[in-house]
This record gives structure tokens, sequence and C-alpha cells, in this order.
């Protein structure tokens, strides 16, 4: 590990312009990872999706020298891809190869990002992906997603996060090829550039990977200034309105707490214990899944985490300067969904009263230690949290969160969890058919009861007690209903 | 979680070729395979990724095995139910010990399967093992329990439901089936799902048939000492009983002619038009199944002539795919396309049929069967980049024919290919074994 942290440090520092972040070793596969420390906070106000569309055009078509088809049939038999990922602060282009295709691979991943084909055909296609990646994929077939979606755009209104990644489809409509080409130009340079790769490759090729990419103009376009979004003032609720079978929650606030804060290490033990993604450790998890039924899985998280039910692990090179905690309920069933909602909030105020005990915050700062582990695993994975780590500024990520969480007391955590766990002044998104009814519902007092299909320990039923009728604190001019035809439009 | 094996398939590149007759094997670990007295079987492979462990254990028990009406889902329902507690382990102390020790611990079942995968760090293999023997062994829960864990089966159900690809599945596999258990998927019928919370005394019956070792298989790959392992799954699973149940499992009679279902996908969709043909069991000792696979490639992936046409070229549809199946028994290959308009879905449809008949009538190129080949041993040398994946990989195998030589045999098949043998296998896509499946949302009626 001493070895990682040297080669980090030392290729980190290495080029005075351009940022790299190298993991050499014996594999006989490269993995790269170029990151754009550029994105959708990048778009201009009335191009939403810019920075989506000109990484998808760099992946997803054809060079100077070579169309779309010609990419693809030169990728097939060496298996590999170029794959983009776009996210407010970041544009990242990741893909692998066998030692036995280097050369070849590296040949197309430089075209691709460094003389782009920005062909009208490939750009027709890329286009309508993109709308329908809204439309389709995320409006019509993921309930999940799409509340997510609600809960950061609303929460994020008016700065420079406060639009899909993917934009809007009246938007991407109205986009050009013109406006891609500007894009890239204006942001993709080397100071915006990390180079990463690790794996079976020489110093000399880097060497050279690096002359390469000095072809990109020394300097971007100014970047936005992320300030934090400004503070939920009141709980408020937002309800998109579609034809689906069950009840899918996300609710949220922003936090001021990002890898580089002190409190991050003391914040995300908090989230572990509360909901660890797609594990059956959490509390949350526990009490409405285990303990009640009520649904499929529910977790915590003080970092965006898109594709959360595609994926058991976060993916890197989603850093952000801004970031939320949010609680993620899985769908249940319409009659259940009031209760479900009060039921989460209850565990949080709960969570808030009493903290941790010493036990639980041992169990759970022993499972984060030895999970990072478990997450880093791949030179993949490594390579993208050592990226990551350079955003922040912070050593690589294993070793520094082990040394975090080190160093933390109960009574660290106890602290955080007083002052950034709350029940008021937060946003919930959901996504229903009979949209009113809910909003209805909401915005009474009204007690939700719940029954069982079997009898429930006395403990159980003393707590149902009081989260029937837990208080939501929304009237109904706090909860807007929203067709779902119009979110993302 | 439930596995769709048509997706598993995309991702482990299960159509996999060796570059020639020499070619060293695909699965290039050198691994352990020991057979208990009471029929466990284990394998053990150490690998050079330090210090973690991935233990993958197998039951080769999936949505097939559910032969009694009124109780399909119970084989995914039983996954949750592994994770109800024993005696020794509440379910609270299972899952703090799993968090004690940092694993990251799930299980997915599909048609033919139902794995239980922990990967975690090498000083708590003997703690994973134990307390996997135990659960295995010991499973206990009450009805109060199981009803609820029912409901988070039916939370599944509901969470997969925004999907219109989980419902065109569900009407595929119910039309092209008539008497065999792949007629449900691995979720099950809806209305036994939510039957379910009934069900507590069979589900009882269902764990003794099949929580036996006869049917099962741990597989253990990374910072490992094969001895230390064996004498570790000796100490704690040794005792665990064999068990006599042999499931029959419905033939499906011979398919006399096409058939055809339509879903009404009652929000914003592009339409999506699939096509199935049943086609044999997976069997590595001939060629369809490796010929089918490559097929798969060159008719239907994305440098393929008809995605140019469709998706790149035309653009009228904005996805197209094949899979060929790997299952226990005979199962569809099928192609999906996602259409842009709807009215083009008719076009699209034509188009995949042409192509099938191409293949049929022609064989295919010998030099593009070779781009396949080469794809398909790299795609698995680049996942096989930790030890998690590879014991993931290999439960895929493991659960068809219980060694890793499944995959090292197939690849063997993929050696000799032919494109004389790749136009055999497109001839086993018959017309009267085909059925095809249309969906489309509000205002694109067919």
């Amino acid at each position: 590990m001493k070895l990682t942290i040297s080669l980090f440090l030392l290729a980190a520092c290495a080029a005075a312009q351009i940022r790299t972040v190298a993991l050499p070793g014996k594999s006989p596969l490269v993995t790269f990872r170029i990151v754009f420390t550029t994105g959708s906070a990048s778009d201009p106000a009335d191009k939403p999706g810019l920075a989506y569309l000109t990484a998808q055009m760099i992946a997803d078509g054809g060079t100077k020298d070579l169309t779309y088809k010609q990419i693809g049939d030169a990728l097939f038999p060496m298996a590999s891809s170029v794959n983009a990922q776009v996210d407010k602060e970041m544009c990242s282009f990741g893909g692998a190869t066998h030692v036995d295709n280097l050369d070849a691979y590296y040949k197309l991943l430089r075209g691709m990002l460094l003389t782009p084909g920005w062909r009208e055909d490939d750009f027709r296609r890329v286009r309508d992906d993109a709308i329908n990646a809204i439309k389709v994929a995320l409006r019509g077939n993921n309930d999940e997603e799409l509340g997510k979606e609600v809960l950061y755009e609303t929460l994020y209104q008016g700065t420079p996060y406060g639009h899909l990644n993917t934009g809007t489809i009246s938007s991407l409509e109205k986009i050009t090829l013109d406006d891609v080409r500007a894009f890239y130009k204006s942001q993709y340079s080397q100071s915006q550039l990390i180079i990463g790769i690790a794996g079976g490759f020489s110093p000399a090729f880097l060497t050279a990977m690096k002359k390469d990419f000095q072809a990109l103009p020394a300097t971007a376009a100014p970047q936005p200034r992320i300030s934090a979004p400004a503070a939920v003032e009141k709980s408020r609720a937002v309800i998109v309105d579609k034809d689906t079978r069950s009840v899918a929650f996300s609710i949220g606030y922003p936090i001021d707490v990002t890898r580089a804060r002190p409190d991050y290490a003391p914040l995300l033990l908090v989230s572990s214990y509360l909901g660890q993604h797609r594990m059956s450790s959490g509390v949350l998890y526990d009490r409405l899944r285990e303990k009640r039924g009520l649904n499929y899985g529910d977790y915590a998280y003080i970092e965006y985490f898109p594709r959360g039910m595609f994926l058991m692990e976060p993916q890197p090179n989603l850093a952000r300067h801004q970031q939320i905690f949010q609680v993620w309920i899985r769908p249940v069933e319409p009659p259940t969904a009031k209760f479900a909602l009060r039921l989460a909030l209850f565990e949080l105020d709960k969570l808030n009263k009493n903290g941790l005990t010493q036990e639980q915050f041992d169990r759970t700062r022993e499972f984060l230690g030895k999970y990072v582990n478990v997450l880093t695993r791949t030179k993949r994975a490594e390579l993208g949290y050592a990226i990551d780590s350079l955003f922040y500024g912070i050593p690589p990520y294993n070793d520094y969160l082990k040394t975090q969480l080190g160093k933390l007391t109960l009574a660290d955590v106890n602290r955080v969890i007083k002052q950034y766990i709350r029940t008021d002044r937060l946003v919930i998104a959901a996504v229903t058919r009979n949209g009113e009814d809910l909003k209805r519902q909401l915005a009474s007092d009204d007690a939700s009861p719940m029954t069982y299909n079997s009898p429930k320990p006395q403990q159980i039923t003393e707590e149902d007690k009081l989260v029937v009728k837990w208080p939501l604190g929304l009237k109904p001019q706090d909860i807007k209903v929203i067709p779902v035809s119009e979110v993302f439009q | 979680m439930v596995l769709m094996l048509s997706k598993l398939c995309l991702l482990l590149g299960c159509a996999a070729l060796a570059c020639g007759a020499q070619a060293q094997k695909v699965f290039p670990y050198e691994y352990s395979q020991d057979d208990l007295p009471n029929g466990l079987r284990l394998i053990t492979v150490p690998t050079d990724y330090a210090n973690i462990v991935a233990v993958y254990i197998v039951v080769q028990t999936g949505s097939r095995n559910e032969v009694e009406p009124g109780h399909t889902g119970f084989a995914h329902l039983f996954e949750h139910l592994m994770f109800r507690g024993t005696p020794l382990y509440p379910p609270e102390k299972y899952n703090q010990t799993l968090n004690r020790i940092g694993a990251s611990s799930n299980a997915s079942t599909s048609d033919d399967l139902t794995v239980y995968h922990t990967t975690f760090s090498k000083e708590d293999l003997d703690t994973v093992l134990a307390m996997e023997a135990d659960r295995f062994q010991h499973l206990k829960y009450a009805e109060p329990e199981f009803k609820t864990e029912s409901l988070a089966v039916l939370g599944e159900y509901n969470k997969n439901s925004a999907s219109p690809f989980s419902k065109l599945n569900e009407v595929m596999q119910n039309t092209a089936f008539d008497k065999h258990t792949y007629k449900h998927t691995t979720m099950g019928f809806l209305k036994d799902i939510q039957d379910m919370p009934n069900q507590y005394e069979y589900s009882l019956k269902f764990f003794d048939r099949y929580y036996r070792p006869e049917y099962t298989t741990i597989i253990v790959v990374g910072d490992v000492k094969a001895k230390a392992v064996r004498a570790m799954v000796d100490k704690y699973w040794g005792e665990w009983k064999r068990g006599s149940y042999k499931p029959e499992i419905p033939m499906e009679p011979e398919q006399n002619g096409p058939r055809t279902a339509h879903v009404d996908w009652p929000s914003a969709t592009l339409p999506i038009v699939s096509v199935g043909f049943k086609v044999p069991a997976y069997n590595d000792a001939t060629k369809p199944t490796a010929a089918l696979d490559a097929l798969a490639y060159l008719a239907f992936s994305n440098t393929s002539d008809l995605y140019q046409k469709l998706v790149v070229q035309e653009q009228k549809a904005d996805s197209i795919f094949g899979n060929a199946p790997s299952s226990v028994d005979p199962s569809l290959f099928e192609i999906t396309a996602r259409v842009k308009k709807a009215e083009d879905v008719d076009y699209v449809r034509d188009r995949i049929l042409e192509t099938v008949k191409a293949f049929q009538e022609k064989p295919v190129d010998a030099a593009r069967l070779d781009t396949v080949r080469k794809r398909l041993r790299y795609q698995v040398a680049l996942r096989m980049d930790n030890s998690d994946t590879i014991a993931q990989i290999l439960s895929y195998y493991v659960a068809l024919k219980r060694t890793p030589e499944t995959m090292n045999a197939l690849y063997d098949q993929y050696a000799t290919l032919t494109p004389q043998d790749v136009q055999q296998a497109a001839k086993l896509l018959l017309e009267k074994g085909r059925t095809m499946v249309t969906l489309t949302g509000p205002g694109g009626a067919k």
C-alpha cells in the first residue's frame, strides 16, 4: 500500500499541467479513466444537457478518421469499449483493454477524445438516445431513479446543479452540433484533465500519452462557482403523477459535507448505520422491510449515488462540492405509503434523539474500515477512488477513511447526528398513481393505521401507535403534484 | 434478488471462445475440486489478489424446480427466507456479524440456480463458512416472519414492475411454454406471490427438498489455501445430511406453430418487439450451444449488419440484441429490439426474421467468426480481474454442471466452431417454435 501511495503522489505532482493518477502493476490488463473536471454544472443556462451530449458524442460517435461503425468494428474483437459518465463537475471516460491490444485500443481512445468526428448522423442518434433516456428510461420505466432525480432537481433549484445531468427534453431538442463543438472547445482542456491509468503499462507509454493530451487547449473557460443551495426552510413535497403500481419515495436535504470535510467520516458512519446501500444491516432496512414487510429495502446516503437499483456499490468519479443527505424508500404498496414515510421519519427522529450506543458505533466503524477494502478491490475502482481523492485534495481513499475512522469517538458521531439528522426542513419526492390522493393524505394529520398479515411483537405494535400519527408537517400549499409528462420536459 | 439469465449471459459473455486448439484454458487458475461423503462439492481457487476472499454457494435449484401449481416463485422466496436466521444466529446476530467483518453479501435466483455470495477479508473465512453452514443446515423461521418476508418479495415484484422489460419477459415465457416450468419467471406469477403468506408449510417442504448437500456447491476464490479451506468445510458442513428428493420437471411438448402476444403498457414507453425461438438445452459436448452463442453476436450485436442498419443508419430502433440461452432444459433464443416509432414495429420485426433466414441460408464469413472468438476470449479475461468476479463467473457454470471444466469444455467447442456450425445452429430457429411478443405504450396500439 505504501508503494501505491508514493506512486500516486509522485504521479500527481510530476506534470506541471496535466494531472495524472498512475497505478502501475503486473496485471495483463490496462484500465483507463480519463476525467475532465467539468460537467453539467457548466451547461449554459439555456442549454441543459450540453455537457451530456458532448460526452456522449465522444464516446458514442466517430472520430475525424473513423466512423462510429469503424470504431465499433475495431473495439469488438478486443471486447473493449469507451464509456462516458457525466455528472455535475466531472465527465469521465473509462475503458479497459488487455495488454495485447493496448496500442490499438489507445489509438482509438485518443482519437475519440482528441479528434472527435462531430458527424450529423451520429448527433441525431445520440440526441435521440438522450431524449429517450429521459422520456422512456427515466420517466417511463424507472420510478425510483425518477424520484431521486426529482429530489435533486428540487433541492438545487437556482444553482448550477439545478437540472438533470441529461438535461431537459426541450433543451436537448434545441441543442445543435455547433453547441457541442463549442462546449468541447471551451471545456476539454489540459487544466481540467486528470489522466487515470492502472495496470500493465510502461512509463514510456504514460509519457507519450501525456504528450498526446497536450494537444488540448491549456485552459478552459471559467468554471461556475458551486455555492450551497438555499436551505430548506420548511418541509415540502413534490409528487410525480404517473400510471404505476406502487409508490416510490426519496427524501432529503442539502448538507455541507464532502469527503474533504472533517465531518465526512462520522456522517458516513451514521448513514451506514441507518442504511448501507443494498445491505441488510441498516436500521431502515430492518425496521421497514425485515420487521414490517413494507417493501424491498431502504437506505441512506451522503453522496450522489445514481443507478442505485442496478448497482451494489457506488461508482467513482461523481465527485461534487455539494451533497445531500438522502433516504431512499423503495416502492411501497399504495395503502401503506404514508405509514412507510412516517416510519422512516420516526426512525430518523429516534436516531436524532438517542444517538448511537458504543456497540453500534464500534460495529459500524469496524464494518466501514473493512468494507472499504471490498469497495476498492479492483484496479478500476482503486483508480476511480484515487482520482476522486485528487479532486477532494485528500490522501488515497482507503487509507484516508481508515485513518479518519480510527480517530473517531462515539461523541463525534453523536454530535454529527444532532447536527445533521433531522425530520423537518426536508423535501419529499414521490412517484405514484393518483398524485392528488397522495397529496390529500400527506397534507392531513389523520392516522395511517397499519395492519399486518401476521402478529407482531409488542415492541413493534407499541412503536406503531406513535408512527401512525407521526406529524409530517405538510400543508396542501407545501405539496406540488406534477404530471410525469412535465418532469424534465 | 432475481437475476434474469439473459442479462447474466450478456454480462458474463457466456458465449466464450478460444482462439485456437492450442489456446490456454479459458479458466486459467489452478483449482481443487473435492466431494464430501454427503454429496457436497467444494471448489477452491487460490488467486494472487491479496486479502480478499469470495464465497459463492450455488444451489442447483431455481424457478425450474417449482413443479407444483400455485407455488411459482418459491425458489426466489427461499433466497429471502435464508436470511431469516437460525437458533444459533438469529437475523440480528447474522447481520451484525456480517457487518463487523465488513462483508459485502447478497443472493440471487434465476431459472436454474440460487446463489448466495459473500466477499470479505481473508481472516474472516472461518466465520463466514461457519455461519453459512449453520443457516444451510439449521434455518428456522416462524410463520409470522415467513409472512412478513413474503411481503418483501411482493415489494421486489413492485419495484420491478416499473420496467416494461420485466412484463415482456413474463409474457414471453408464459406464451412460449405450455408445460415446462420455464413458463413462469423466477419472480413467479403475481397471484402466487400474493398467496405466498399462506404457504408456510409448503416452504418448509421446499427447504427440506432442495437445501441438501447433493444440490449444493461451495466456491471459494481468493487469498486462501485449498487445504485449510477443505478442513473448515469438513468441520462445518460435514454433518449435513443428504436428501432424496428429485423433482419431475415436466417435458415441454414440441411447439407446432408460431405464437404471438401483445402487451399494452400503461405509461409512455418506446415499443419493444421480442422474438423467441425454442432451442436445445445447454450442452458442451456438441456444437449447438456454442454455435448459437456465436450466432447471437454475429447476427445481433452492435457490429452486426442488422444493428448497423436499424440503429446506426436508419435509426428506427435504439437498441437491438440477441441472447442465446445456456439452460438446463431447452429454452429460448431471444432477439429484442426497442423501436423508436410504433409504426416501425412490423418493419423491425420483419428485418429480424429476414436476418435469421439469411443466416440459415448462407454460412457466415470465417474472418468474422474469428473476431467473435477473439472478443469472447478477451471479454472473459478482462472480467477476471478480481476474486469476486472470478467466483461469480464460476457460479454460473457450476450451476450447469458443478465444475469449472464446464467453462473449458464450452471453449473447446468454440475453438473448433466452423461457419457451417453456425449455419446449422441458425437452422434450429424454426418458425413453428417461434414466439413473438410486442409491447407498446398508450397511443401505440398494434
